[in-house]
């Protein structure tokens, strides 16, 4: 028998959640009153780190002056006009899917644990090879703007748009509160602002960049943080490597060297809690990761399957050399911050900051205060980056699905759309500074878990299910995402994260922090059920209609094209 | 466009590549799956799982690397791999094989490819 391994840390995506413990309420009065304030000790404004910022703001201003011009119609506001390359979508997709905590909180998970961090390089990375032998191209041959236009060819338009779309937003409102709140933290920390100024900079420049930059704005903004945060960690890694005489075996002995635990940290070590949780954790980050709407987006604003293949190509390949970059800065961070007196704090000894500094620690370790002010560059970058590409998934699903197609039964002009594009940006923006002021303190690591919990139970089956599986039928989809849904998030409400950490009872009523495995069981097997149930002349025109969506999403033959100006 | 798309699932060369095309991208799904499933499973087991206990010993007398980080390492290379062979053959000659179909389709019912 195994000895069940208890859970140490909450294994996060977003590692750099774990800066945000205790619970704290934020007061309007103090939180408006805070925001206007400057830090009373200016000596923590670090001049370098705030030049970088600005010259990346003014250049994502400019992007997003000059994409404006571009942005005629609802295609170009949700896809570019489908004029996007492979090798510049390739790295859009990168940025998106590179959110901070790839960066700070891999680096974290190192840093803290040793070996069992790299499980959050290497798994994750999985979903991108799955990604492009299953789903990519037929993506790319039946979809336009959002997730929900693949699903509703073939099925009542109606009820899948609206499972589709409130997923979206579950997803796309989970994700976003994570982010924001990381970006508070982070920032005061890195440019001595304050938590509410913060979230009010970053919150003005996303609906600046996706209100009047939609798509195309977004892209490039992306494209730049991607180069940002891919050079950044290149110089970091060469600056490390070069200390060895580029021996990577060198680096890892100075590791061990310096690490309390020693040859521990090279060695798997339980951070993983029992069986169950591992693979059900493993489940979400793969099929979570292989089904995100805001980067599914990115397949539309390509021309087309050829194209959509190539920015896959390119995509997994950085993201994959990215990763391989992590396993050198979080042993570097061992090597170089761990008994460095500069790094720590005088009273407990402890990294200044928490874990999640390690690779900011690092790089000024590496380059002092000239690299310290580019990685806080990128790093505020980065996050901005990705909570503009989930406002614009997120406002593509309130007009596109809800507004236009469901609301307006499709009879929406292509200008009252755009306005109704603009609003939902609007409102996104001001509702993630609002969240991000809430949820100030709080320990929200458990948020990340929400979104691919849903992606995972709702967005992978549906997807995967409704291209390879004939028999599917819309009362299968409806039952079975709902039903996926509504579990997954009750089971994460009882779990041992909520129920017992946050809500204070003894005992959690659901036994696992990842419900995904179970979820999924629902979900799927609920579609399948309901689906061979289903005998209703809609379901056998639905079956009918599969053979001719399987030759359009094989062959792009009837899919949308790139607009041309 | 149905009649396109009705002539083109007709087509026993369209059936061919969709054979072809899918066996590649399900062996190398399977490959990823097993990969990613045997990595959360060692590491979740170890070092109790005989196909986990060499993750934690060095790869070599005296090496800081173990083969844990080592097979981490060479993962990761073999999905890049894996993708670029993949978009070798899917932009190459199943591309070439789908346009072919594609056309002779279009013109049977009169279209211009």
């Amino acid at each position: 028998m195994t000895p069940v391994r208890r859970l140490r840390l909450p294994p996060l995506v977003g590692g750099l959640l774990t800066l945000c413990a205790g619970v704290a309420h934020a007061d309007i009065g103090t939180a408006i009153h805070n925001m206007f304030s400057l830090p009373a000790d200016m000596s923590h404004l670090k001049p370098t780190a705030v030049v970088m910022f600005s010259i990346f703001v003014l250049i994502s201003l400019l992007i997003t002056w000059w994409a404006a011009q571009r942005t005629k119609s609802t295609a170009d506001f949700f896809t570019a006009g489908g004029n996007i390359g492979g090798f510049q979508n390739g790295l859009a997709i990168t940025g998106d899917w590179c959110s901070s905590a790839a960066l700070m909180g891999i680096a974290a998970l190192l840093y803290s644990y040793g070996f069992d961090g790299l499980i959050y390089s290497v798994v994750p990375f999985g979903a991108w090879p799955l990604m492009m032998f299953l789903l990519a191209e037929r993506l790319r041959n039946l979809g336009k703007y959002t997730v929900a236009d693949i699903v509703s060819l073939r099925f009542a338009r109606v009820p899948i748009r609206t499972l589709i779309a409130s997923a979206s937003l579950a997803f796309v409102v989970g994700y976003l509160i994570v982010q924001m709140v990381g970006a508070g933290t982070l920032i005061s920390n890195l440019f001595g602002l304050n938590y509410e100024m913060a979230q009010v900079i970053i919150g003005g420049l996303i609906v600046v960049y996706v209100a009047f930059g939609g798509m195309i704005a977004t892209t490039y903004v992306q494209i730049v943080k991607a180069v940002l945060l891919l050079s950044g960690a290149t110089f970091i890694v060469v600056a490390v490597l070069l200390r060895f005489g580029f021996s990577l075996d060198g680096l890892y002995q100075a590791a061990v060297e310096n690490h309390p635990t020693e040859e521990a940290i090279m060695q798997p070590g339980g951070l993983l809690p029992d069986p169950v949780n591992a693979i059900s954790c493993g489940l979400m980050l793969l099929l979570g990761g292989a089904a995100m709407p805001h980067v599914l987006m990115r397949f539309f604003t390509v021309p087309n399957a050829k194209e959509a293949r190539l920015s896959v190509a390119w995509a997994a390949s950085l993201i994959g050399y990215f990763y391989l970059l992590t396993f050198v800065i979080g042993y570097g961070a061992i090597a170089f911050v761990m008994k460095n007196p500069e790094f720590l704090d005088a009273k407990t000894g402890l990294i200044r900051g928490g874990a999640n500094m390690a690779a900011i620690h690092l790089a000024s370790a590496m380059g002092g205060d000239l690299l310290l002010g580019f990685i806080s560059a990128v790093a505020f970058a980065t996050i901005v980056a990705v909570v503009a590409g989930l406002t614009i998934a997120g406002a593509s699903a309130i007009s596109h699905d809800l507004y236009a197609n469901i609301f307006r039964h499709g009879k929406a002009t292509d200008a009252e759309v755009m306005r109704m594009s603009r609003i939902a940006a609007l409102s996104l923006g001001v509702l993630g500074m609002v969240l991000g002021i809430a949820f100030k303190d709080q320990n929200i690591a458990y948020l990340i878990v929400l979104p691919f919990t849903i992606s995972s139970t709702v967005f992978f089956p549906v997807l995967f299910l409704s291209m390879y599986w004939r028999r599917l039928t819309t009362t299968g989809v409806v039952a079975g995402g709902w039903l996926g849904m509504a579990s997954g998030v009750l089971m994460l409400v009882l779990g041992p994260t909520i129920w017992k950490d946050i809500l204070g009872h003894a005992e959690p009523l659901f036994p696992y922090k990842y419900p995904a495995l179970f979820s999924i069981a629902i979900s799927v097997g609920t579609m399948f059920i309901v689906s061979l149930l289903d005998k209703s002349d809609r379901a056998k025109q639905e079956i009918a209609a599969f053979e001719d969506q399987y030759v359009r999403s094989q062959t792009g033959l009837g899919a949308e094209g790139a607009v041309q100006h | 466009m149905q009649q396109v798309y009705r002539l083109i699932f007709k087509d026993p060369r369209f059936h061919d590549l969709q054979r072809r095309r899918g066996r590649l991208s399900w062996t190398l799904a399977g490959i990823v799956i097993a990969n990613d499933t045997w990595y959360v499973l060692a590491t979740a087991f170890y070092p109790e799982a005989a196909f986990a206990r060499f993750w934690g010993l060095p790869v070599s007398e005296g090496a800081a690397i173990t083969w844990g980080i080592a097979i981490g390492l060479a993962q990761t290379v073999l999905f890049i791999l894996l993708v670029l062979y993949y978009i070798y053959r899917a932009n190459g000659e199943f591309e070439t094989l789908k346009e072919v179909v594609v056309a002779d389709a279009l013109r049977a019912v009169g279209t211009q490819p």
